[in-house]
């Protein structure tokens, strides 16, 4: 089948969104079938533009594609008699981001109108397409509120899974912090909590820091708290398979985003390694993979909580082991693969 | 710079149209730039024509320094730097109008399309810091129909410096597409009037079942199967390289391209003379008869008595490659011309 993925794209900007598609390009390909990733340009600011760049989107016309797969707005606004949506991010401005007040759609009537727009406009998309699934219990819960669209969640399988092959801690034994370094991961009250430690625990923190602040952040911290025998800092896009080495070689992983949408890639590739998870009560989806005292501990987002979780690490490593090879078994149990995913989205 | 590259496409199609672009895109990230490669839809139907056109307007590729536009009707984004490599117009609407190939009627309805598409697109083309084509041709329409001026910027192919010559054995090649339009039935018909024991090798993959196996039939019956390979698949690009360096000359002669081909450009790199035939269109802006190659009417037997020639005189046959390859020099058809144009 000739499967056309429909993406947006902010020109010279890459992220995790095209990522997604690349691999499911790739998955595409290896299941037989010709797949090939459309990008549509974007624009949202001024919120004036926002009725022409959804315009725009349905005027243009398909040719030899047999499926398409949408990801985004306003790109799953395309018209196709055979469409199925994979909904990764609907306008949030318009919808629950308008509700808390952080929005770019103005205070006026013509605010009211683009968001009415915006509105009839998803849910006539959403009414013509074959299927629709989400990234997340969060994006499915925002649909079904706003729109009415109930959606199975279908949850982006790790890209390279071959990778984390777990291991034993032979590195000394380790707590991994893995992934983007910025104020909604938190990784400075990791800092915090280890310097109320036994002197055992040690950290890595290692990935790509949003700003140079963020990752000056981190530094100073390590000073200040005499953590330089303790804590060692890579803050640099890193390449898969040395990530994957940190993964594989730790005792555990901690990962305490604010309030993420879905289970998080750093999640998943632990908890596919068969590392025990720490994460805080407020991390949202992450939460679907740690269980307390089963697959890892679940904190409170404070300084002596993570400290007690991250000493229980250390002081009981057999446990820390179990308590990994559940959370493997949890993930398992979600059945995430790209063979099954690529099988769904063109059902 | 961030360069933002756009074009139109089919989906799940592949060829000349891509590669101009691909390649391109390969050059400049080569040179340092930051590079965005945009291929949106396009479909021809007349009375989809506009709406498509609107949302071309809509397209905001602000975050970009300069944008490049390929394909039709990518030349209608907006853009305060906008830079065309114009390679065709909706050419129902332009010089296939009074053609067969035109496949809609010559009406009111149709004919008010076409000058309102006529003064659209001349508008969009005003816009552009700089008209550049990829032929004569193309640059003497868009003299015609709009009346623009452009210059032409041959488009090289993808990293010549691959391509060499080892020797000049007895094998004539044609490396391309097998379709009727590509005429490779000439060369079969002019095997069986060859004096010489000069070779053809046929390689590609043909779209169009039919026409290989009148092509087979063709073989068999005029009993050339000695003489004639028809290689039907995809080669390899070293496999084309190989195959260049140790042939005799390479053969393009499609009925009236516009631009000069891929293949008439490989060969001249390979140091190999071009056979093709006085109706092939762009070919004819590369070739010149009996100095790097020869230009024959589009008749088997003219065809064969060109291949005896390329047999016979290897002396002038090797002279001629020589010259091909000097042409492509003389028309400046390199990467370094093309990057110091387009940003210019």
């Amino acid at each position: 089948m000739k499967v056309l993925i429909v993406n947006t794209m902010a020109p010279f900007v890459w992220g995790g969104t095209e990522e997604l598609a690349t691999h499911l390009q790739k998955n595409l390909v290896i299941a037989g079938h010709e797949a090939e990733v459309l990008r549509i340009p974007f624009q949202w600011e001024p919120a004036q533009r926002l009725p022409s760049q959804m315009l725009m989107v349905r005027a243009f016309e398909l040719s030899n594609v047999d499926h398409v797969i949408a990801l985004k707005f306003p790109a799953y606004l395309i018209r196709h008699p055979r469409k199925t949506l994979w909904l990764l991010y609907q306008y949030c401005q318009a919808y629950d981001l308008f509700d808390a007040g952080q929005t770019n759609l103005l205070n006026s009537y013509l605010g009211a109108d683009i968001r009415t727009l915006i509105k009839n406009a998803d849910n006539e998309s959403f009414a013509e397409s074959r299927n629709i699934f989400t990234n997340s219990e969060v994006t499915s819960k925002r649909l079904k509120k706003y729109n009415g669209y109930d959606a199975t969640v279908l949850i982006p399988p790790i890209n390279d899974p071959e990778l984390f092959i777990g291991g034993e801690n032979n590195r000394g034994g380790y707590i991994f912090a893995g992934g983007r370094v910025n104020e909604m991961k938190r990784q400075y009250l990791l800092l915090e909590a280890i310097s109320k430690t036994t002197k055992e625990v040690r950290l890595i923190i290692a990935g790509p820091s949003d700003s140079p602040e963020d990752a000056e952040k981190l530094r100073k911290a390590v000073r200040r708290l005499g953590l330089e025998d303790r804590v060692k800092l890579d803050l640099r896009f890193l390449p898969r398979q040395t990530y994957a080495e940190y993964v594989n070689h730790s005792s555990a992983v901690a990962y305490l985003p604010f309030d993420e949408d879905s289970l998080g890639y750093v999640a998943m590739e632990a908890a596919i390694a068969g590392k025990a998870l720490i994460t805080t009560t407020d991390s949202g989806g992450v939460l679907g993979l740690v269980k307390h005292n089963e697959t890892g501990w679940v904190a409170q987002p404070d300084i002596f909580s993570l400290a007690n979780a991250m000493n229980e690490i250390c002081c009981d490593m057999q446990r820390t082991k179990i308590y990994g090879l559940s959370a493997k078994e949890l993930l398992l149990s979600f059945d995430i693969s790209w063979p099954k995913t690529v099988e769904v989205l063109l059902q | 710079m961030k360069i933002a590259l756009c074009s139109t496409f089919v989906p799940f199609i592949y060829g000349g149209g891509r590669n101009i672009v691909e390649w391109l895109q390969s050059m400049l990230e080569q040179e340092g730039h930051h590079v965005e490669r945009i291929y949106l839809p396009q479909v021809d139907t007349p009375d989809l024509l506009f709406r498509q056109m609107a949302s071309y307007r809509w397209i905001d590729v602000s975050s970009a320094d300069r944008i490049i536009c390929f394909r039709p009707q990518s030349h209608l984004i907006d853009h305060p730097h906008k830079v065309l490599w114009f390679i065709h117009h909706l050419r129902f609407f332009y010089d296939l109008w009074e053609t067969p190939y035109r496949s809609f009627p010559d009406d009111a309805k149709h004919r008010g399309i076409r000058d309102a598409l006529y003064a659209a697109d001349t508008a969009a083309l005003l816009e552009a810091k700089k008209i550049f084509t990829n032929s004569r041709v193309v640059s003497s329409r868009l003299k015609a129909f709009n009346m623009i001026d452009s210059e032409v910027l041959y488009p090289p192919v993808f990293q010549p410096e691959r391509f060499y010559s080892r020797g000049y054995n007895n094998e004539i090649v044609y490396i391309c597409r097998m379709e009727h339009h590509k005429r490779q039935h000439l060369l079969v018909k002019a095997m069986q009037y060859s004096q010489t024991p000069v070779c053809l090798r046929l390689s590609g993959l043909s779209g169009d079942l039919r026409y290989l196996n009148s092509l087979q039939h063709l073989i068999s019956d005029l009993d050339l199967k000695k003489r004639v390979i028809l290689d039907h698949r995809w080669i390899s690009e070293e496999e084309k390289v190989e195959y260049l360096a140790d042939c005799l000359a390479a053969v393009y002669l499609p009925f009236d391209e516009d631009s000069y081909g891929y293949p008439s450009v490989e060969a001249g790199h390979a140091s190999k003379p071009l056979l093709t035939t006085t109706d092939s269109g762009g070919v004819l802006e590369l070739v010149s008869n009996g100095v790097n190659g020869y230009i024959t009417e589009p008749d088997p037997k003219a065809l064969a008595e060109a291949m005896d020639k390329l047999y016979m005189d290897r002396q002038n046959t090797r002279a001629m490659g020589k010259n091909a390859l000097a042409r492509l020099s003389d028309l400046n058809i390199s990467w370094s011309h093309v990057l110091k144009r387009l940003l210019a």
